[in-house]
């Protein structure tokens, strides 16, 4: 564990390194997704310029709930960044060899090589938006409900990456699974705002199939009405156990697939 | 040391059509063929050997390889590396070995080389005091110093192989892969290079197993060859018995003054050569003839040849291993043990 530490902070400092060589599309990096974020924020403004409740929710609950998720989302973000070219290109073009033949975990390695500091736009994001909203959204604040929801976390985190490592993995197979990724980390938008607004079909499958409601809303619901931590809280932590077991599992699979490519 | 015993790999390979209508017949029915890139390959490497791994482009050396260092798993059969398995226990056993893939690079691409230096002693567990020891032997066989500063994007193609080979010995590992380290140089690099896997396998008793096309890095450097072609072994021992068991092939093109055609027929009846010791290819004023020199004597072939064609010029070279292998397989392999 100390030797995983250390070989991860010297692998982060390689990439703070590389990445100040390239300025200019670090700036670029930071500018985009900045913008990004506040289109995402426009929205909401605008949806509620219109109406002034959303399926119960006050503008500001909804304006922590966006937040919040944004949370989880920049973590992840921050950590693991590299399982998307892992999907994209490293496996298929034979890139990955050369984690195999190190003697340390090729998952741990292959995340630890990118420390994507462009997260720090969603961090500093939601932040601001949960400091901004807190006040007004008549959450329900004690020793608690705020240790419970701060211990949720790293297990929301964990779903994105979860999600992040099979889809990855499936690259072992089919040689290039970028999209396949893409395609499921895009369903979260759906952790940025209440379930109840959505049909029982979506609820479900944002609950239990891909469960980015655990990622924002059933969290940032348990601060706000200090209800039902088992499903809110718990619910989390159980399903992004199950997640990160089953993924782990076709990661390995996958690993003994692996065909390289031809040199 | 190195085992590997009846090691086979077989990939899926889905078969294309051509054009935007073959690939989507092939993305909703695929048709599936199973493609043996390596078939029941065995051999054993004692310490401190260096082994020529060869075999035409395609012949299955790079998989065998990649199963060796743990990169493939085999479909079937094992290898061993000091008792240890890649699939079982690869922390460790890659510990033992280090890799240069010529095509490829471990160096971080961005960074000045060095960096990558003091990250590799981190992941190896290598302690100070090794890595400067380390450091200074490495600089003294491969000379680093001049670039060890620049990023590695900046590297000429030579200075990135040597800074790839330094990278992988910097754990010292028991065994070395080189899969094509000389691909793409320069005489002088080439030799540089050559002389520098040569030094680390006498200094450090490295088992060293390379792979190359070049028939002088295997002149040079090996004291064993393994060749394999279509994914099968057909050949093990030294390259001297290679040599003396399937013919010294040479070859000597002329270039006529007119364009002149030669036959292998005349040849055959005017030296009595069997058709397996030479051949001849005809191309508008030049022709090439490959012969067998342990049958016909070079000075021979070159008066026969001038007494029946008027000849400008004349080139004479050793033929390269595809030639051998080609030879090889014409006589039937037989594998020695």
């Amino acid at each position: 564990m100390h030797r995983a530490l250390k070989i991860y902070k010297i692998l982060v400092a390689q990439n703070l390194k590389r990445v100040m060589e390239y300025k200019a599309d670090f700036f670029t990096g930071a500018v985009s997704f900045l913008i990004d974020q506040a289109i995402g924020i426009a929205f909401i403004f605008i949806i509620f310029s219109q109406i002034p409740q959303l399926a119960g929710f006050q503008f500001e609950q909804i304006v922590f709930i966006y937040g919040f998720s944004q949370i989880p989302k920049g973590i992840d973000h921050l950590l693991t960044d590299n399982l998307w070219s892992v999907g994209y290109f490293i496996v298929k073009k034979g890139d990955f060899d050369k984690y195999l033949t190190r003697p340390i975990n090729p998952l741990f390695h292959v995340i630890a090589e990118t420390f994507q500091i462009d997260a720090a736009g969603e961090l500093v994001v939601g932040i601001s938006l949960m400091i901004y909203a807190a006040p007004h959204a008549a959450l329900c604040v004690n020793a608690l409900t705020v240790t419970l929801f701060v211990f949720a976390i790293p297990f929301c985190t964990l779903i994105y990456t979860s999600i992040k490592i099979a889809c990855a993995a499936f690259a072992f197979w089919i040689k290039s699974s970028g999209y396949i990724i893409q395609m499921l980390y895009g369903m979260n938008e759906f952790s940025k705002y209440p379930t109840t607004i959505y049909s029982n079909i979506i609820k479900f499958f944002v609950t239990y199939i891909i469960p980015f409601a655990f990622t924002g809303y059933y969290p940032a619901l348990y601060l706000m009405t200090g209800e039902n931590p088992l499903f809110n809280i718990g619910g989390a932590v159980i399903i992004s156990m199950v997640m990160l077991f089953v993924s782990v599992l076709i990661w390995n699979k996958g690993l003994k697939a692996y065909e390289s490519a031809g040199s | 040391m190195i085992y590997a015993e009846n090691l086979r790999k077989e990939f899926t390979k889905i078969i294309k059509d051509p054009g935007l209508k073959g690939s989507f017949k092939a993305l909703f029915k695929p048709r599936k063929e199973i493609v043996v890139a390596a078939d029941n390959i065995s051999f054993h490497v004692p310490k401190g050997e260096i082994l020529g791994f060869i075999g035409p482009n395609g012949a299955g050396k790079s998989t065998v390889i990649k199963m060796l260092t743990g990169i493939l798993t085999p479909t079937k059969g094992q290898c061993r590396i000091n008792g240890k398995n890649p699939q079982n226990d690869r922390k460790k056993y890659v510990r033992d070995i280090g890799v240069v893939f010529g095509q490829r690079t471990q160096l971080w691409w961005d960074l000045p080389l060095v960096e990558t230096y003091s990250v590799l002693k981190e992941i190896y567990e290598v302690s100070d005091e090794n890595f400067k020891e380390r450091m200074s032997f490495l600089n003294e066989v491969l000379d680093l110093k001049e670039f060890i500063r620049s990023p590695v994007r900046t590297l000429s193609l030579g200075q990135r192989m040597r800074a790839d080979i330094a990278a992988s010995m910097l754990h010292s590992p028991k065994v070395l892969f080189l899969d094509e380290p000389t691909i793409g140089l320069d005489v002088v690099v080439k030799d540089n290079i050559r002389r520098a896997i040569m030094k680390i396998n006498q200094e450090e008793q490295t088992t060293v197993i390379l792979t190359t096309h070049d028939i002088s890095d295997i002149e040079l450097l090996c004291d064993r060859i393994v060749m394999i072609d279509k994914g099968k072994n057909v050949y093990d021992g030294s390259l001297t018995e290679l040599k003396k068991n399937y013919g010294q092939m040479r070859e000597l093109t002329f270039e006529c003054d007119n364009e002149c055609s030669m036959s292998a027929e005349t040849f055959k009846s005017g030296l009595h050569l069997s058709k397996d010791d030479i051949f001849i290819e005809n191309d508008k004023n030049v022709f090439k003839i490959r012969f067998n020199s342990d049958v016909i004597p070079v000075g021979d072939m070159l008066n026969y040849t001038l007494s029946a064609a008027r000849v400008k010029d004349i080139a004479v070279r050793d033929a390269d291993i595809e030639e051998i292998i080609r030879r090889l397989y014409k006589e039937g392999a037989k594998p020695n043990e």
